[in-house]
């Protein structure tokens, strides 16, 4: 008699998402099997996509080996991106953390218009990331999404005290929007069901936060683990989106980082295979050599 | 189902007071309300009452006694006060409640035995809460036959499996749907027993104008399986109704998500949907969220 592998069907297809414009863009999520099941039946049509951070000013506790392949220009954010791009990442990730307001509180006037020069400069899709701070976000990210008009971004991160004047914001200027909930899958349903109200759901991307490996990486596991499997298996409407992980900074942030190179590649790299491995699509890193250990790690032939 | 009406807690400010304060009228006023609305029991939930235990108990169960016929269910962790509120009631009360705890087997249950009294039982032992139906099931039948070598028979004893809030991150749906399985096969494992739930602690946490309708929906789920009390409020009318066979549409509407069929919700009123997308949340069928009606 002939072995038929058991091979899974699943009913739940994650949305694909095109963040940027033309040749300046990427493709993520699209698939319709759990992360690296592709024995079962389905595909995932688009592999995970890597970018690199970069700050909208001079980083003021990374490590050495951390700055050493950005030495040259790490003080002007635009000749930054442009070397990520040069480094083979998929996108430049900008994070406006100048704008905190218990960093500079730089002006959102000042925010937007690095953004669009960033965006300019590059010929690789951009993601935008606010400083976190919800109430400084809601200045700062409308002036973004207006200075980007039109670019299709990927802008973040949207929280439930701001998704609605942000998200107004990013739907008038044609942008795609990254959700952001604190490390709970009820929470994170709840604010995608009060986005959807006005906000399309082909246009989101789950945050659902990333821990660094050893300082409660399990519980971004198992929670993209379950928003993936409810999204994937159970077709919940809500959870089947790309999964963003933006866990460079807090693996570099770790003192395990900070005391080696060797250390600090292999933090970050384990951080990002386990959180693929949890389902997310696209991973937010900071130093160029994680990105070739884990694209060498993951590559199917 | 027979409910115990929850009305009577120490955790409410205004009844706190009154006993504070000797202040009888809001107390008997309660009591009346819930009697008069349809509740089995009256539970007189008084915490741990550090200060004069056994004075306050034998007041309050008194002026109770004295403008309800309902029995009552004395709720109390302090075996001093259960022992006089026993002690000062009429009818055949409620120890409400004991578990498979060193402390309560050897205070409370005996207490039971004593007074010749229905006892509640919870899950619950020193190792802490079971965490699946499987371990639920092996420490209520451990404490069981604890309870039976003291003489207490299965018909006195009222099982209660301690519901968690739905909303629990990740894990609240898991505990729903372990409830709503215990009590389906309770009555096979251990014949004759009776079971109860604290039936509120399933919308702790939820948005407060939510509550009702999760509490409504997990008892209609709860009785289907077999449920014989809830500890709950008789006040809401709609909870009574739906109890009391008021409203067959809606309790068919439950059974049926239950039994995962295809409802079209399209050819539904808003509060059957309403009813429907609840029942769908506590089965486990969809992810919870506060918005769980909006989605």
């Amino acid at each position: 008699m002939e072995y038929k592998a058991p091979a899974e069907a699943y009913t739940g297809v994650v949305r694909e998402i095109t963040i940027g414009k033309g040749k300046k863009s990427l493709k993520i999520g699209g698939e319709n099997i759990l992360p690296f099941h592709f024995f079962d039946q389905g595909s995932n049509p688009n592999s995970a996509k890597f970018a690199l951070e970069v700050l909208d000013m001079e980083p003021q506790d990374w490590p050495e080996h951390l700055t050493q392949p950005f030495k040259d220009v790490i003080a002007d954010p635009v000749k930054w991106a442009k070397r990520c791009e040069e480094l083979g990442a998929d996108a430049v990730f900008l994070r406006l953390v100048s704008t905190d307001p218990a960093v500079n509180d730089s002006s959102a006037d000042e925010a937007a218009a690095l953004a669009k020069k960033v965006a300019e400069a590059i010929s690789i899709p951009l993601i935008i990331y606010g400083s976190g701070d919800d109430k400084k976000d809601a200045d700062v990210l409308p002036k973004v999404a207006e200075a980007c008009d039109g670019m299709n971004l990927l802008i973040g991160p949207v929280q439930k005290e701001n998704y609605e004047i942000v998200g107004k914001a990013l739907l008038d200027h044609g942008h795609n929007a990254s959700a952001l909930s604190p490390l709970d899958i009820n929470l994170l349903k709840e604010l995608n069901v009060k986005l959807c109200k006005f906000f399309p759901a082909e246009k989101i991307v789950i945050d659902p936060e990333s821990a660094a490996l050893g300082y409660g990486m399990e519980y971004s596991f198992s929670l993209m683990e379950r928003v993936k499997q409810i999204g994937v298996i159970t077709k919940d409407n809500m959870t089947m989106m790309p999964i963003i992980a933006d866990l460079g900074g807090e693996c570099w942030k770790t003192k395990q980082a900070k005391e080696s190179k060797e250390q600090g590649l292999l933090w970050e790299g384990m951080t990002a295979l386990s959180l693929l491995l949890a389902g997310a699509n696209i991973l937010i890193l900071r130093h160029p050599d994680t990105v070739n250990l884990v694209k060498e790690t993951t590559e199917v032939e | 189902m027979v409910i115990i009406g929850e009305n009577l807690h120490v955790i409410a400010k205004a009844v706190s007071t009154a006993i504070k304060e000797r202040d009888a009228k809001v107390i008997q006023d309660l009591a009346k309300a819930q009697t008069e609305a349809g509740a089995g029991y009256i539970d007189l939930n008084v915490g741990p009452m550090k200060k004069d235990p056994e004075e306050n108990m034998q007041w309050l169960v008194n002026i109770v006694q004295e403008v309800t016929d309902s029995p009552l269910s004395i709720d109390t962790m302090n075996p001093v006060a259960m022992e006089a509120g026993l002690k000062a009631c009429q009818k055949r009360p409620l120890l409400n409640s004991a578990s498979g705890k060193a402390d309560s087997k050897e205070q409370m249950l005996p207490l039971a035995q004593k007074y010749n009294c229905d006892v509640v039982i919870s899950v619950i032992t020193d190792k802490g809460m079971p965490p699946d139906v499987d371990s639920k099931i092996e420490s209520i039948m451990d404490t069981v036959t604890y309870a039976n070598e003291l003489g207490i028979p299965n018909e006195d004893i009222w099982v209660d499996p301690i519901i968690l809030p739905v909303s629990t991150a990740g894990e609240g749906q898991g505990f729903a749907v372990a409830c709503l399985e215990f009590i389906k096969i309770l009555e096979d494992v251990l014949p004759e027993i009776k079971s109860t739930v604290g039936l509120s602690n399933i919308s702790n946490g939820v948005p407060n104008e939510l509550r009702p309708l999760l509490n409504r929906t997990f008892l209609v789920m709860l009785g289907r399986n077999g449920l014989y009390s809830a500890i709950a409020d008789p006040l809401d009318k709609e909870f009574m109704n739906l109890i009391e066979g008021k409203m067959p549409e809606i309790v068919e509407l439950i059974y049926k998500t239950m039994d995962g069929e295809d409802i079209d919700l399209s050819s539904l009123s808003t509060k059957e949907v309403e009813y429907v997308k609840t029942a769908k949340v506590l089965t486990g069928e969809n992810l919870y969220s506060d918005a769980w009606l909006e989605s």
